[in-house]
């Protein structure tokens, strides 16, 4: 036995078994992240391509290469694969899973066998999802009634669509519990609560919801499909139902799922900012409490998706007031990521340009939602493009930028290779540019009154030269995105091995090879506190940090350990 | 005979022109303050974005460091600061309460309509707007007409799908949801032309669901619809084809086309001597022959127009689905009748690409609307 076995040096959890069994079968966290990886990563690609013809149909009022019918189609995949397949699993599921047991010094999550199970059932959901496309969707992504049970009016994909996100709703909630245990079993002896990496923190509150809001979408899609199927009156008003008692039940799951996309996305920028500026996070206990806070009070607003609905002036402004009170935890952590950088020692990697990207973009989604959150402004905007900019800022701009930062951080510990960073700076401006161009553009065009989900629009309404500069930045944004593929493939074939720790980091992740051997760490590491970067020193000969000399390792002096 | 003329094709020049860099053109009394409420939050955004902004390029610039540069670390920058960190939760949770306060009192205004507000019924379908007056005893389809200086109450409902109104010009949307009424108002303030949005998904032509809101001062006003009130009963029977293919076609464009093409629904070319000849077939297999004659259903072939009209689910036509809205009570009884005689002498109002001919020839044509109502 003792023959084959690679020297520990040399095994990783890449060449630690061979074989397509051993990837599908696989009961290793890591080998699901990067599975969940590829399959998310190829979704993206999937919903970027509906996302370019919905912007090159625009480029002329009159629609330049779709029909009405293409039209709707296009822009509902483009939503729902993002949305369902793309950030809402990107961060948690994939990231997450790669990460979060080993930033806990353990060896798996504490249910590996429900961690493949959900992986495969996200896969049914996601082939389900696609199986609509074929048979036609043209609901958008939010399914609204009776729209969508309506056999006259919407195509026939609804019924595989929404079994579709119940499986993906139930995935996510497999992989929410299983971090919720993972965390509160397996967390190592020195790591209190307030010792946790903040993105674990961001984790936590993010499964809490995952947990807490996805059966509601369950269930009311549940309803909807039986309603289709049956003409059971639930929410048709023509069979005695409610309408807008739908919008209620899929905004109190879907509020909420912004934060599911979005906290973990900040959990990435509280880890990069402090790493890539080598300098104490400020403010831990704020941004840990602020995540809490995100998490309990996004269960309360859902209303304000709804201020045009007709439901009663009362609750428009009940609705208004709590969701301001959300603003609230996302400004301390603006500023405490500014702060931070204060008297820091900065690299201008890319995986710090993107943080620093994330800030600003989040800024502009961010401000731009108190426009929203207040009635009067938002009658006047809800149903334009304001809210389609508004969204991507906090959704792509922020949730999919936090992913790709994340990416770009730990991709050498997950491939145990360097991308080339002047190819990822590159890319990283061109995407800014574009990103911003195809975006702004948007709020320009909601703030003259174009309503969103227009095939066409009229000629003569001022339209077109927003939607053309939008068109091209989106453009922009694609030849960056094929960069970024460029130069993360060319790493793994010809990149130069990445150092344990390349960037700096003081969480436990850092302290095991790139990439981590099959079981993570042959013995508990030690745990201090995982944002003090004075430990640590810049290696040239590996090409990443070490630990200084002149500084006793805390795995050398139990003391440290057992007094914390 | 100038009915067309009539018609004048509406020019939106107004609607166009006018507003700022962030706002359109606005006409209503209620949309200085919605701007208002608008640009406060836009101060508090641009001030806190450049400041952030700012401190970040500083920050970034100013600390820039290469890793070969990181012999030691500093650890004299603090970790956290209680004080500070209060202050920046404290100032913009003030800020945010300044600006619900705001939204909020807006919003007040918005959602209570004066007494005595002019009342329109808005009946949306896919994919076109219809604008009862009750005052008037008018319907209005593709264009609504109101009066400048006072406040209008929309009563709006939906025959299908959930809609949305949406007047940019004067600030205003409210969703049309079927099975319940819903309301806004607004009070004009610049007689012109605006655009008038459905803003609410609702499926294949949802960007075609376009009307114009005719501001005009009030004694215009009265005349306008006091004529459009008595119009299709002043018309010579005459002229009734034309008046239905000029005042009452746009509320089946969506579905019937002129030209021979079928869309949602059949399209009407052709449809008449299709019908004469009882050749229809319905999803059941039947043909409109089965139906028709003496002592049948329909004893004269135009009794089946009137009931397609009004009845739309009692016949289905084959190869299309049940998504005709009846419009019993949203035309009246002359109406109809100008509707089937459109249809019956339709050769004589469209071209060969079934586009509607300006002053048609109609002298001689058959104005008989069968005899059995
Ligand atoms: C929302 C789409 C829609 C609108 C608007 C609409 N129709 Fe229809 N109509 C249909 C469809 C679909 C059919 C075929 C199915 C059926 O027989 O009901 C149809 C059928 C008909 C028929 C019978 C056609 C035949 O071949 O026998 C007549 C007549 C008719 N419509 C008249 C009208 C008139 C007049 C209007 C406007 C006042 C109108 N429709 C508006 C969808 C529509
Ligand atoms: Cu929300
Ligand atoms: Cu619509």
């Amino acid at each position: 036995m003792t023959i084959d076995r690679p020297t520990l040096a040399n095994d990783n959890y890449l060449t630690h078994t061979r074989g397509f069994l051993s990837w599908i079968l696989t009961l290793d966290h890591k080998r699901i992240g990067i599975m969940y990886l590829v399959s998310v990563l190829t979704c993206f690609l999937l919903g970027g391509l509906f996302a370019l013809l919905v912007r090159t149909q625009l480029l002329v009022p009159e629609g330049l290469i779709m029909d009405q019918d293409q039209y709707n189609q296009a822009f509902t995949l483009h939503g729902g694969i993002m949305v369902f397949l793309v950030i809402i699993p990107g961060i948690p599921a994939a990231l997450g899973n790669f990460v979060l047991p080993i930033m806990l010094g353990a060896k798996d999550v504490a249910f590996p066998r429900l961690n493949l199970f959900s992986y495969w059932l996200w896969i049914v959901g996601a082939v389900f999802l696609v199986i609509s496309i074929f048979a036609g969707l043209d609901t958008g992504w939010t399914f609204y009634t009776p729209y969508s049970i309506d056999d006259n009016s919407a195509m026939g994909g609804v019924i595989p669509a929404v079994t579709g996100a119940f499986l993906l709703g139930f995935a996510s909630i497999f992989t929410g519990m299983n971090f919720i245990v993972t965390i509160h079993r397996l967390r190592p002896d020195g790591m209190t609560w307030f010792r946790m990496p903040l993105f674990l923190w961001s984790l936590y509150a993010t499964a809490v919801i995952q947990v807490l809001a996805t059966p509601v979408l369950g269930i009311t899609l549940a309803l909807l499909a039986v309603e289709r199927a049956f003409g059971i009156g639930i929410f048709n008003p023509a069979l005695g139902g409610d309408p807008v008692l739908f919008q209620h039940f899929f905004w109190f799951y879907s509020h909420p799922a912004v934060y599911i996309m979005i906290l973990p996305a900040m959990g990435i920028i509280s880890e990069v900012i402090a790493v890539h500026s080598h300098r104490h996070i400020f403010g831990y206990s704020f941004i840990a409490w602020s995540s809490i806070a995100i998490a309990i009070f996004s269960f309360l607003v859902w209303g304000h998706h709804m201020f045009t609905s007709g439901q009663s002036p009362l609750m428009n402004v009940v609705f208004s007031f709590i969701t301001f009170s959300v603003a609230i935890p996302s400004a301390v952590k603006v500023f405490n990521w500014l702060a931070t950088m204060y008297k820091g020692a900065i690299s201008w990697n890319t995986t710090m340009l993107y943080g620093m990207g994330f800030i600003v973009l989040f800024l502009i989604g961010g401000l731009t939602g108190l426009y929203l959150g207040t009635i009067a402004t938002d009658i006047y905007l809800h149903d334009t493009y304001f809210v389609v900019a508004h969204f991507h800022y906090t959704m792509m701009g922020s949730a999919l930028i936090g992913f790709i930062c994340g990416l770009h951080h730990w991709w050498p510990k997950m491939t145990g290779k360097m991308f080339n960073e002047t190819a990822g700076r590159t890319a990283f401006v061109l995407f800014f540019i574009g990103y911003n161009l195809t975006f702004f553009t948007q709020f320009m065009l909601g703030s003259h009154g174009a309503p969103r989900r227009y095939a066409t629009y009229p000629a003569d309404a001022g339209f077109q030269t927003y939607q053309i500069i939008s068109t091209i930045g989106s453009y922009l944004m694609a030849i960056s995105f094929f960069m970024m593929a460029a130069y993360f493939l060319a790493s793994c074939f010809g990149g130069r091995r990445a150092a344990a720790n390349p960037w700096g980091g003081r969480s436990l992740e850092w302290q095991c090879s790139s990439p981590p051997p099959f079981d993570n760490f042959s013995e508990q590491p030690a745990v201090g506190d995982c944002y003090d970067f004075s430990v640590l020193r810049w290696d040239e000969a590996t090409g990443g940090y070490v630990w200084r000399e002149d500084v006793a390792h805390p795995g050398h002096d139990a003391e440290e350990v057992a007094h914390t | 005979m100038s009915m067309l003329g009539m018609l004048a094709t509406t020019k939106l020049g107004e609607a166009t022109s006018g507003g700022g860099f962030w706002m359109p053109e606005s006409a209503s009394t209620v949309a200085p303050e919605i701007d208002g409420v608008f640009y406060f939050i836009n101060n508090i955004n641009y001030f806190f974005f450049a400041l952030c902004v700012a401190i970040l390029i500083w920050f970034a610039i100013r600390y820039h460091a290469k890793p070969s540069e990181h012999a030691t670390f500093t650890t004299d920058a603090p970790t956290h600061n209680t004080p500070l960190e209060l202050t920046w939760t404290a100032i913009p949770l003030l800020l945010v309460g300044v600006i619900f306060w705001l939204g909020m009192d807006g919003f007040l205004e918005l959602s209570e309509a004066p007494d005595d507000s002019y009342e329109v019924q808005v009946t949306a379908q896919k994919w076109s707007w219809t604008f009862q007056h009750p005052d008037f005893g008018v319907t209005e389809a593709a264009e609504l007409t109101v009066p400048l200086g006072r406040p209008v109450r929309l009563i709006m409902t939906s025959s299908d799908v959930l809609h949305s109104l949406f007047v940019p010009a004067f600030r205003v949307k409210n969703d049309v949801v079927p099975g319940r009424y819903t309301s806004l108002w607004f009070e004009a303030t610049k007689p012109g032309q605006y655009r008038l949005y459905c803003a609410e998904y609702c499926g294949k032509d949802h960007s075609k669901m376009l009307a114009v809101v005719n501001v005009l001062p009030e004694d215009e006003f009265q005349t306008r619809l006091g004529k459009l009130a008595r119009e299709y009963e002043d018309i010579a029977d005459q002229d009734l084809p034309e008046y239905a293919m000029v005042r009452l076609y746009n509320r089946c464009a969506s579905c019937h086309s002129l030209d021979g093409k079928s869309g949602t629904g059949p399209s009407f070319k052709g449809l008449w001597d299709r019908t004469k000849s009882g050749s229809t077939v319905f999803t059941d297999g039947s043909t409109l022959k089965d139906y028709m004659g003496p002592g049948g259903e329909f004893e004269v072939p135009e009794n089946y127009i009137r009931d397609s009209i009004l009845n739309p689910r009692h016949y289905i036509v084959q190869n299309y689905a049940a998504t005709m809205p009846t419009f019993k009570g949203q035309l009246k009884e002359r109406q109809i009748d100008a509707m089937v005689l459109m249809l019956k002498n339709l050769d004589r109002l469209i071209d060969e690409q079934g586009n509607p001919i300006e002053n048609p020839d109609l002298s001689g044509a058959d104005v008989s609307t069968g005899a059995q109502k």
